[in-house]
């Protein structure tokens, strides 16, 4: 049955801010259609609008020529709009079945009908090809798997429009192909599909049309085979970023030893040895659980080393807790901003000034003078978007967050930082920002570790790139002398393909 | 809109922070039982109502500390109740009071590292760890006591709990309220009280900032057993007894002012002003309830119906904001 989704003059504004103004777009049955924006331009709150969390001040959202009212995500869903959000939507301990049935139990006189219900799971898990079962627990999936079981739960409740919000953020880059794959199926299938992702390449990849926002107004849509990725980053951004890559002011001066580890050991890692000097960028590539992570955590002192050295101007030094790391000169921003990096209900000052306590401390008392100086002089340092530093680190945008995290290990002075995954989730301008200020920091000669899971962007961010596959380094690449290409670093972040 | 400046209604200024909204809510306690007894506000009452707060006040020190954190304790009405008996029979055997008060203290330290390594080191939730330990502390008090009162007769330790400075002050009173402003200065003006906020806040980020959440709560532990085992010396020197039965459930009652005063169970939110006021809140009340003669009994419902506004009314601020 063909479908057809239409918004018109969808309008939507918080506290006097207009959130959105007078979207209208249409798509229908067997198209991809992207939703397109940097961070701030309205996507998010046009989904929530979809699925019955806002209700839009004005405007209207048609489905097969009927008007939709929703007054709650249930709503939403019964009427055949099913959102896939970014964060997950399962209960971790229940089965496959029971979230895909989730809302729905199949039950016989009041009793769960279990033979029927994972007959029924099951069957829509073959139907995708997929290696799980429907009485498996959700916990023991990985999270490529648990982001299917969302999309099987979508599939099951039979809706017409199912939309993705940035669903590969957590995904390596064979997952995302798998993901690609199940999507064209849906499509096939003649659902209407809206997709929202940050990855410009992604959109060339899958999607049929691009409906550009900026600011909570509609741009314009385009069909994506009829523009270039520099188009998209123009009318996004409403001036034109040129290549990113190429305007990069680089640090190409690599000067003394500053880290080096030798074969170390421990339940993720199996002898991994490499060096960081003064002023170098050095990438870290590879699949998520290629022990990236796992490696800069055991140098951190968060998780304990089995055997191996770590030398740090070129002396052997033990270092059982992040404290002791930021002694001998070492900053970490963790993989995950909300989680690891920030306390959400502080705000930016506070937030900032986390690592350096002493340091705002003017007769054994905390000084908010001190404080505040020290806060504005990393706003400012970073631009980071916020009207004060009083305002609460939660209400800014992923990527003033990220700033903000990184401004705080600035400010203990480090001579080694390690970004864990720094772009993941931010919008283009606020990545161009973020290169520029890793080779910045790199010119003021700390040794910085770029790990990422885009390929493109450790390719063309870092000088020397270590690719790693379960725990082991399997490739270590200079980005001029080796002229990286991307499948080079994919085959060594998948072992297996040059054995 | 800029430099056009929005008179504030009333509503606004109440609702405006959450300190003011229940300064707001004491004073209309104090203003209603005042209308309908005029013996409510006098000095002799006003001292009584501080008076009767000490030893669940100095707990609600403790619990805000702990819960701001991201823990609890809800060990501290057993040990301060085992303590007075301790304390109690110290004395009876001879032992002179400062000593005996010492090694109480003593033992309350001990009582704070074993809550700290149940939460810290076996990963037990702090609520059961706690309780665990409260059943146990409760136990060693009436094994000691064999469940009689221990009566105390030195009358040195007793003007601890009943000597009044001046004829009007009593000395809990004054303990009470230095630790209310030490506790309060410590929690917002050094950098411990900042990291306090900041281990309750996110703990796993604070760690990898590093700060050591296990060494800031093990401090807390001990600090908050410490009051409790302080509360219940000073309890029992009112008391003249050593009971084992002595403040049963005021740990709760502590817990419960410390929310009415805005400490946010899932930590990371709170202060030592907002646990004072929610403090004097349910003690006005109570007394309010009493010089009026309600009976004791409406105490209670009174404290659950007050810790329901005070949730719903900082439920409304948060939409008022949100808006």
């Amino acid at each position: 049955m063909e479908h057809e989704l239409l918004l018109k003059n969808i309008s939507k504004s918080f506290s006097g801010v207009q959130a959105l103004k007078d979207i209208t777009f249409q798509a229908k049955s067997g198209e991809i259609v992207a939703l397109l924006g940097e961070n701030g331009a309205g996507k998010s709150t046009l989904l929530k609008i979809m699925s019955g969390v806002y209700f839009q001040d004005a405007g209207e959202i048609y489905l097969d020529g009927q008007q939709m009212h929703f007054t709650s995500p249930l709503d939403a869903i019964r009427s055949g709009i099913n959102i896939i959000y970014q964060e997950r939507q399962l209960v971790y301990d229940l089965t496959v079945m029971e979230n895909v049935y989730m809302e729905n139990i199949p039950a016989k006189n009041g009793f769960v009908d279990y033979k029927n219900a994972n007959a029924r799971t099951q069957a829509l898990i073959d139907m995708f090809g997929l290696p799980f079962k429907a009485t498996d627990k959700v916990s023991s999936l990985n999270v490529a798997h648990q982001q299917m079981v969302e999309i099987i739960k979508a599939v099951r409740r039979k809706c017409p429009v199912i939309a993705f919000d940035e669903p590969t953020a957590p995904l390596t880059d064979s997952e995302i192909e798998g993901l690609y794959k199940i999507i064209r199926k849906l499509r096939e299938e003649g659902k209407i599909i809206l997709y929202v992702s940050h990855r410009l390449q992604e959109l060339f990849d899958l999607t049929d049309r691009v409906v550009v926002m900026k600011d909570g107004v509609h741009v314009t849509t385009v069909h994506t085979s009829e523009v270039t990725s520099q188009d998209l980053v123009r009318y996004m951004v409403g001036r034109d970023l040129g290549d990113i890559y190429d305007r990069l002011d680089r640090c190409t001066k690599i000067g003394e030893t500053l880290l080096e580890v030798k074969n170390l050991n421990n339940k993720w890692l199996k002898d991994v040895s490499f060096s960081l000097h003064e002023g170098e960028v050095l990438g870290f590539a590879g699949l998520i659980g290629a022990g990236r992570t796992e490696t800069m955590r055991a140098i951190f002192g968060v998780d304990k080393l089995d055997s191996g050295q770590i030398l740090i101007g070129g002396r052997e030094v033990s270092i059982r807790s992040p404290k002791e790391a930021m002694k001998y000169g070492i900053g970490l921003c963790p993989e995950d901003r909300k989680h690891q990096g920030l306390v959400l209900g502080m705000n930016v000052r506070e937030n900032i000034s986390m690592s350096v306590l002493p340091s705002v401390v003017k007769n054994h008392f905390l000084n908010r003078q001190l404080e505040e100086e020290l806060a504005d002089k990393v706003i400012k340092q970073f631009s980071i978007k916020t009207p004060t530093s009083g305002k609460v680190v939660k209400e800014l945008s992923g990527g003033n967050q990220q700033k903000v995290i990184l401004g705080r290990w600035i400010s203990t002075n480090p001579k080694i930082l390690i970004l864990d995954e720094p772009t993941k989730g931010i919008d283009v301008g606020a990545k161009a920002e973020i290169y520029q200020t890793v080779h910045d920091l790199a010119k003021a000669g700390i040794g910085v570790i770029f790990i990422s899971s885009e390929l493109t962007e450790v390719i063309n961010v870092c000088e020397n790139i270590v690719v790693m596959y379960e725990g082991r380094i399997t490739a270590q690449l200079n980005r001029e002398k080796d002229h990286v290409a991307e499948e080079t670093v994919l085959s060594a972040a998948m072992d297996h393909l040059n054995k | 809109m800029m430099g056009e400046k929005r008179k504030k209604s009333f509503v606004d200024v109440v609702l405006g922070s959450n300190s003011m909204t229940l300064f707001v809510i004491w004073v209309i306690v104090i203003l209603v039982f005042s209308v309908m007894n005029a013996n409510y506000h006098t000095l002799q009452n006003t001292t009584n109502i501080f008076y009767s707060a000490t030893t669940v006040g100095l707990m609600a020190i403790g619990e805000t500390f702990l819960i701001i954190a991201g823990h609890m304790d809800l060990s501290i009405s057993a040990l301060a109740a085992m303590n007075g008996v301790i304390v109690a029979l110290l004395i009876q055997a001879g032992i002179p009071w400062p000593a005996a008060l010492l090694i109480g203290l003593a033992i309350g330290a001990a009582v704070g590292v074993v809550n700290s390594a149940l939460a810290n080191v076996f990963n037990i939730q702090p609520f059961i760890a706690t309780l665990a330990v409260s059943q146990i502390c409760e136990g060693v008090g009436y094994i000691l006591s064999d469940g009689r009162p221990i009566p105390i007769r030195d009358r040195a330790f007793i003007s601890l709990g009943t000597y009044k400075i001046g004829g009007i002050v009593p000395i809990p009173v004054l303990i009470l309220l230095a630790f209310f402003i030490f506790c309060g200065v410590i929690l917002k003006k050094t950098t411990f009280g900042r990291k306090i906020y900041i281990i309750g806040g996110n703990r796993e980020a604070a760690h990898l900032a590093g700060i050591d959440p296990k060494k800031i709560s093990t401090v807390l532990y001990i600090l908050s057993s410490l009051i409790g085992a302080l509360a219940g010396g000073i309890l029992a020197a009112r008391m003249h007894t050593g009971q084992p039965t002595a403040c049963a459930g005021a740990d709760l009652d502590a817990i419960t002012a410390a929310i009415l005063g805005g400490v946010a169970l899932s930590g990371g939110k709170g202060d030592m002003l907002g646990c004072f006021i929610g403090l004097m809140i349910i003690q006005c009340f109570n007394t309010g309830l009493s010089v009026i003669g309600v009976s004791s009994f409406w105490q209670s419902v009174a404290k659950g119906l007050l810790l329901i506004m005070a949730l719903i009314l900082d439920y409304v601020r948060m939409k008022r904001m949100e808006q």
